[in-house]
C-alpha cells in the first residue's frame, strides 16, 4: 500500500497547475499564484524557475504599479515558442491553426469544404498540408506539444475513432481519424479527436463567456445541432464518450424526419435545414445562408419570421428539458445558434419559462459564444494542450528533438 | 438578495398640469439587466431624466447603494455613477474616439492635456470590453459605422468607474449583425458587475439580455419583474394594457 504521493508527484502537479493558471490566466505576478495556489513565494519561485528554465515560461518585471515596494516579477507563457496544432472539421469548412500556450492563435488556414460525400484521405491530406505550412514557417526553436482535431460527429473516447457522422453524406460507419491523421502528419505526436459541441463547451468553460463555471450547457449548430455539457467542472464522456447527442433529443414526436432516422429531434426542428425549408429558401445552404435567413426576419421577411420564431420554440423546449435535467448555471449558444437565439429570444425564452422547473430556471442565465465561429478551434487547443498541463516537463522531454 | 444599486420609490413627476410619472417605484441591481419596457408616452424617458438629474422629481425618493440622496443636476448623478447613454449618442463626429470619450472631462498634466493616459486608458477600456471592430483610437467619429459608433458611446459611460449605466434604445438603427454585438456588449457590462438598464421597444432584444423587466404603463409603473419568470405575450399584455393575469395594475390603483 503506498502512503500518499511522492514528492516527485506533487511536484509534477505543481508545476502543471502554475503551468495552468499562466496558460488561462494569462501574464501573472508571482504572488498573485502564490496566493491563487496556495503555496508559499519559495515554491512558486522555484517551480517558476523550473518551467523557464525548460523554456514553457518567462519572467519580467512588470510594468509600473503604480504601488510602493519592489513590484513582484510577471510570469508570461511563451506563446510564440510553445504551440499546439488544432484543427476543426465542420461540415462546410476545415481549419487548421497553430495555437501557442496562453491561447493565443499564432496562424491558421482555413478552406471551404464541398458537401457531398466524404473522403477521409482527401480531408487528411488537407488538414496535414495546412499543418506542414505553418510548421515550416516556424522558428527553429519553437516546439510543437501536442495535436487535437474537432470533429463533427460522434467520436469514441478512447482511440479518437469517429462512428456517427449524419450529417456527413458517405461511408464513415467507422473512421480511425485520430490515427490516420497522426501517420500522416508524421511529427510523432497522436492526434486527439473530440466532438466539436463537447470542445465547445470545454472552450467556453475554460476561456470563454463563462471562464469556472462548473454547470455549463454548450449547444452548438453547424448543419447538425451537437452539445456539451460540463457538470461539477467536469465534461460529461458517458460510456465512450458518445455523450451530448442532445440534437438528437425528441421535441416534437412524429415531426420533421431528422438524418438519424428518427423523427422530431431537436435538430430536424431547428437546425439549418428546418430553418431554411420553412422560411422557402430552398438550395440555400450553409452559415451564411442562416445568418441571411435572420437578418431577413429582422427586415421584416413574414416567411423568415415565422421560420425562426417556430425554431425560437422548439428551442426553447429542448433547452427547458435540459435544464430540467442538469439545473446548468449558463446555457450558451454558439455557431449559427448564436444568430438563432438573439433572433429568437423572446421564444426562447417564454417556452423555458413555461415548461421548465422555476426552482431550476429561476438563476438560470443564457449567453452567446464569447468565441465567434473559433469556438471549437479554441476546444481543439485546449483538448491538445491537456497533455502537456498534466505533466509539463515530461512532455517536451518526450517532443523534444 | 442583493440589495438594488439604484431604487425609486414612489416617483411622481408633472410638467405644469400634466402628471407624466404617478408613484413609480423602480430598481436596478448590480451585474442585472433590468429593461424598462413601455409603449410611447408611458414615461420611460421621463424616468430616465429623472433618474439622470436632468429633470427635478416632484415628490419620492432616491437610493443610491441604500442612502438616500438628491440629485438635481446631471453632474451629481455622474458623480454618483449614474452614465446614461442617449438614443442620439451625443457623440462629437469632428473629433477622434479618444477626445469623445474624455469630452468635458479631459485629463490634465499641469497646463497640457495629459493625451497619452487619456488614450491609454480608452485603449485598457475598450479592451476590457473585448472591442475589437475600432482600428484606430485617433479615428473621427464621423468615420465610424453605427454599431461602433454605439460602441464608442458606451464604453465612454463605462470609462469613468460608473455603477448604473442607462441605454436608451441601443439597437434602434443597427442591423442585425451590429445589434447582436451591442447586445453582447450590454449583457458584458452586466456580467462585469455593472448595474444595466436597457430601453427598448424591441421584446426580442429584452428578453436575449435582460435579468428583470419592469414594465411601465401610462406613467405607472405597471410591473417588474424577473424574465425568467414571464412570457412573451405578457409582457406585451403589460405594456398594452398595463396588466396580465395577476400581474401588473389593479384597477383600484390610483385612478
Amino acid at each position: 500500500m503506498r502512503a500518499g504521493p511522492s514528492q516527485e508527484e506533487i511536484r509534477r502537479y505543481n508545476l502543471g497547475t502554475l503551468l495552468r493558471h499562466v496558460h488561462l490566466g494569462g501574464p501573472t505576478s508571482r504572488a498573485e499564484l502564490t496566493s491563487r495556489m496556495g503555496l508559499n513565494r519559495s515554491t512558486i519561485m522555484a517551480l517558476t524557475a523550473d518551467l523557464a528554465a525548460a523554456g514553457l515560461v518567462r519572467e519580467e518585471l512588470p510594468r509600473e504599479t503604480g504601488r510602493a515596494g519592489r513590484p513582484s516579477l510577471v510570469v508570461r507563457p511563451e506563446s510564440a515558442r510553445i504551440y499546439v496544432l488544432a484543427f476543426d472539421v465542420g461540415v462546410d469548412r476545415l481549419v487548421a491553426a497553430r495555437v501557442g500556450l496562453g491561447g493565443v492563435i499564432l496562424d491558421r488556414r482555413e478552406s471551404v469544404r464541398q458537401r457531398g460525400t466524404f473522403d477521409l484521405a482527401e480531408v487528411i491530406s488537407t488538414l496535414a498540408g495546412f499543418a506542414r505550412q505553418m510548421v515550416r514557417k516556424t522558428r527553429p526553436d519553437t516546439v510543437c506539444v501536442g495535436a487535437a482535431a474537432a470533429f463533427c460527429g460522434a467520436v469514441r473516447e478512447s482511440d479518437g475513432t469517429v462512428h456517427f457522422s449524419p450529417n456527413l453524406v458517405g461511408p464513415i460507419a467507422e473512421l480511425p481519424f485520430g490515427e490516420e491523421l497522426s501517420r500522416k502528419l508524421a511529427m510523432g505526436l497522436p492526434v486527439a479527436v473530440g466532438n466539436d459541441a463537447n470542445l465547445g463547451a470545454l472552450a467556453e468553460h475554460t476561456r470563454g463567456v463563462a471562464p469556472g463555471c462548473r454547470n455549463l450547457i454548450y449547444l452548438h449548430a453547424d448543419v447538425g445541432i451537437g452539445g456539451g455539457i460540463i457538470a461539477g467542472g467536469h465534461l460529461l464522456g458517458g460510456h465512450e464518450g458518445y455523450f451530448g447527442e442532445v440534437g438528437h433529443m425528441i421535441v416534437n414526436p412524429g415531426g420533421r424526419p431528422c438524418g438519424c432516422g428518427s423523427r422530431g429531434c431537436l435538430e430536424a426542428e431547428v437546425g439549418e435545414r428546418a430553418l431554411i425549408d420553412h422560411a422557402g429558401m430552398y438550395g440555400r445552404v450553409g452559415r451564411e445562408a442562416v445568418r441571411t435567413l435572420v437578418e431577413a426576419a429582422d427586415r421584416g421577411d413574414i416567411a423568415a419570421r415565422d421560420s425562426v420564431h417556430r425554431a425560437g420554440d422548439w428551442l426553447g423546449i429542448g433547452v427547458a428539458n435540459l435544464v430540467n435535467i442538469f439545473n446548468p448555471e449558463v446555457v450558451v449558444f454558439g455557431g449559427t445558434l448564436r444568430e438563432l437565439y438573439l433572433g429568437s429570444a423572446a421564444q426562447v425564452r417564454t417556452q423555458i419559462n413555461t415548461s421548465s422547473l422555476p426552482a431550476a430556471r429561476a438563476n438560470l442565465r443564457l449567453r452567446t459564444t464569447a468565441l465567434g465561429d473559433d469556438v471549437t478551434l479554441v476546444g481543439a487547443a485546449e483538448l491538445a494542450f491537456t497533455q502537456m498541463l498534466a505533466d509539463p516537463l515530461e512532455m517536451l522531454a518526450r517532443v523534444s528533438p | 438578495m442583493t440589495t438594488p444599486v439604484l431604487e425609486l420609490r414612489g416617483i411622481d413627476k408633472s410638467f405644469g398640469p400634466v402628471q407624466v410619472l404617478h408613484d413609480v417605484a423602480f430598481s436596478a441591481y448590480p451585474g442585472e439587466v433590468t429593461a424598462l419596457v413601455g409603449d410611447n408616452g408611458a414615461g420611460k424617458s421621463t424616468l430616465v431624466k429623472c433618474i439622470g438629474g436632468i429633470y427635478s422629481i416632484d415628490s419620492g425618493e432616491y437610493y443610491f447603494e441604500g442612502n438616500s440622496v438628491t440629485v438635481s443636476s446631471p453632474r451629481e448623478a455622474a458623480a454618483l455613477g449614474v452614465e446614461i447613454v442617449y438614443q442620439d449618442l451625443a457623440l462629437c463626429d469632428n473629433l477622434d474616439i479618444v477626445q469623445n470619450m474624455f469630452l468635458g472631462r479631459e485629463r490634465k498634466s499641469g497646463l497640457v492635456l495629459d493625451e497619452a493616459t487619456m488614450e491609454e486608458m480608452a485603449a485598457k477600456t475598450l479592451a476590457g470590453l473585448s472591442v475589437r471592430t475600432v482600428k484606430s483610437l485617433r479615428q473621427h467619429v464621423s468615420s465610424l459605422s453605427g454599431g461602433q459608433r454605439q460602441t464608442v458611446a458606451i464604453a465612454k459611460a463605462v470609462l469613468w468607474n460608473s455603477k448604473v449605466v442607462i441605454l436608451d434604445e441601443p439597437t434602434a438603427a443597427l442591423g442585425v449583425a451590429q445589434t447582436a454585438q451591442v447586445l453582447e456588449l450590454v449583457r458584458q457590462l452586466a456580467d462585469k458587475g455593472l448595474a444595466v438598464v436597457l430601453i427598448s421597444h424591441n421584446l426580442n432584444d429584452v428578453f436575449a439580455v435582460s435579468d428583470r423587466i419592469a414594465a411601465l404603463y401610462l406613467g405607472r409603473m405597471a410591473a417588474q419583474v424577473k424574465a425568467s419568470e414571464v412570457t412573451h405575450s405578457q409582457v406585451v399584455e403589460l405594456i398594452t394594457s398595463g396588466r396580465s393575469g395577476t400581474l401588473g395594475l389593479t384597477n383600484g390603483s390610483g385612478s
